[in-house]
């Protein structure tokens, strides 16, 4: 049966949260950069770089004016500064973002429950029973806007969409940018689907665009008209998906779960928990590289105790300095959620492959989630270290990360910053 | 000109609604005159709350730090034009 969905999405968010704090970045082209400066001591001006000479960092977020001069997301903040001299490079500030974040969502929370936070800038709204037909969708829609402006912020815009599923709401708001209203009632959905291009669509990336174009499919009255048996031979079932969502159909539902939510905030239950760092500068040395990834296994372990969960799967990465990089994950059937655990698994990884040349970034992350915690481990040692966890996490809660760290960890200072890529100032 | 600082202001504030509006910052001694308030948010720093005003005159952006246990304003980033 066909729902009424609602899609908000912020328009360059990072960089609208800016402009919205600050007017005198207002009508520029700014750039969000990965990194956060550091914090200052009393008495202390340290003076930001907003040049981007010397920056490794690259760009999170661009903000509207600079989108128009051809600076893009993630882009290297080098090659954006040369696209766009004047860009005004401005370091991320994960905090706030994320209480604004939180901040629309519970706005959105008052006109459902049925609402999914479904990256940092979008969610779903499920507003079939609330709403009863598309015309009080959309004033439930302007409805939110105008909170948005009260409580956000007038700088802070979205788009908005609305359709009869998420997929089709989340193409109908990117279709008018910024502060669009984009309305596709189920008799609109193919109209909306053949005004656009095969990978606009959320879930058809260029790869997958590309082999579609090689079958003879360019448009998605083509995709439409592709007998489903060929479709399900070349893709399996991500054919049939790919049939379906060409008719403008979607069987995904709102997942809105309170329970394990970023801070209370409703979120779907994490697939993973991950975290990388770039590295304040290249390194060819394997202490220098195991102490980060040390030091990253620990908040991800950290993260996952306080969800309780624990994983069965560990993704180790690393990036070289000329890009290149390398990824490989290790399943295990008892689950973990031992910062140093998780470490030595990634070590293996990494440890392997790596032979010395320079380290731009490493990285890990923890599927395979479990609510079990692990079987009591037969070691001694090793059901020393899994009473002393909780003691060290209360800790961490209490006086926020950073209050433990492990012997080997001292000399390793992480920088916060706002990646693009990983939201993960929630450690 | 973009800084980073860490500095101790005096803040002339009032309160309406259960929320607080600063008005005037004195900082090395010279007062400066709040024209806006764009940007008030919160964050966790250990266990307690601290708050943020980001607030503007037509010249400069300061973004001011409120830590509600003590009452203590700090100055923590300021940005100038040009
Ligand atoms: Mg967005």
């Amino acid at each position: 049966m066909d729902k009424i969905i609602i899609h908000i999405d912020m328009n360059s968010y990072f960089a609208s949260v800016e402009q919205q704090a600050n007017p005198l970045l207002r009508g520029k082209p700014i750039g969000i950069t990965g990194k956060h400066g550091s914090i200052a001591m009393s008495g202390q001006r340290i003076k930001v770089n907003t040049d981007g000479v010397h920056d490794r960092s690259v760009i999170t977020t661009a903000s509207m004016e600079a989108k128009l001069l051809g600076v893009k997301t993630a882009m290297s903040t080098w090659e954006a500064r040369k696209i766009c001299p004047s860009l005004i490079l401005w370091p991320g500030d994960p905090h706030k973002y994320s209480e604004i974040t939180e901040r629309f969502n519970k706005i959105y929370n008052d006109f459902t429950t049925k609402v999914e936070a479904f990256s940092v800038d979008e969610s779903f709204l499920d507003v079939t029973e609330e709403a009863g037909d598309y015309f009080t969708a959309t004033f439930i829609a302007q409805m939110i806007r105008a909170r948005l402006r009260a409580e956000c912020g007038e700088h802070i815009t979205a788009s908005i969409g609305i359709g009869p599923n998420k997929l089709m709401a989340k193409l109908a708001s990117e279709s008018m940018k910024p502060n669009g209203l984009t309305v596709t009632r189920p008799e609109d959905t193919l109209k909306l689907l053949d005004s656009r291009e095969l990978d606009d669509l959320c879930g058809i990336g260029p790869r997958i665009k590309q082999r579609l174009n090689m079958l003879g499919v360019e448009t998605f009255k083509q995709l439409r008209e592709f007998p489903l048996d060929s479709l399900e031979s070349e893709f399996n079932r991500y054919g049939t998906w790919l049939h379906e969502a060409a008719h403008g159909r979607d069987s995904n539902v709102i997942q809105s779960s309170t329970v394990h939510g970023l801070r209370g905030m409703s979120t779907e239950t994490p697939k993973s928990y991950g975290h990388s760092y770039t590295l304040p500068r290249n390194t060819h040395d394997k202490l220098i590289v195991k102490r980060y990834l040390l030091g990253l296994a620990d908040k991800v372990a950290w993260r996952m105790r306080r969800d309780n969960f624990a994983a069965c799967r560990i993704t180790a990465f690393i990036r070289y300095g000329d890009f290149s990089s390398h990824a490989e994950q290790r399943t295990f059937y008892i689950p973990t959620n031992d910062g140093h655990k998780l470490f030595q698994v990634a070590w293996q990884i990494i440890g392997n492959c790596f032979a010395g040349e320079p380290v731009r970034l490493v990285g890990l992350s923890a599927s395979k989630l479990t609510h079990k915690p692990g079987q009591q481990s037969l070691f001694k040692k090793e059901q020393k270290i899994q009473s002393v966890l909780p003691a060290l996490d209360s800790l961490q809660h209490r006086y926020g990360t950073g209050v433990w760290t492990r012997g080997s960890l001292v000399k390793t200072h992480f920088k916060q910053r706002s990646s693009g890529f990983h939201f993960d100032h929630l450690v | 000109m973009h800084e980073l600082l860490n500095d101790p202001i005096d803040v002339l504030v009032s309160f309406k609604d259960n929320r607080v509006f600063p008005h005037t910052m004195r900082w090395n001694q010279k007062d400066y005159k709040i024209k806006d308030v764009n940007l008030v948010h919160s964050a966790r720093e250990g266990s307690k709350r601290v708050f943020f005003f980001s607030v503007s005159d037509s010249n400069n952006y300061f973004k001011l730090k409120l830590d509600p246990e003590v009452l203590e304003w700090r100055l923590v980033e300021l940005y100038t034009d040009g």
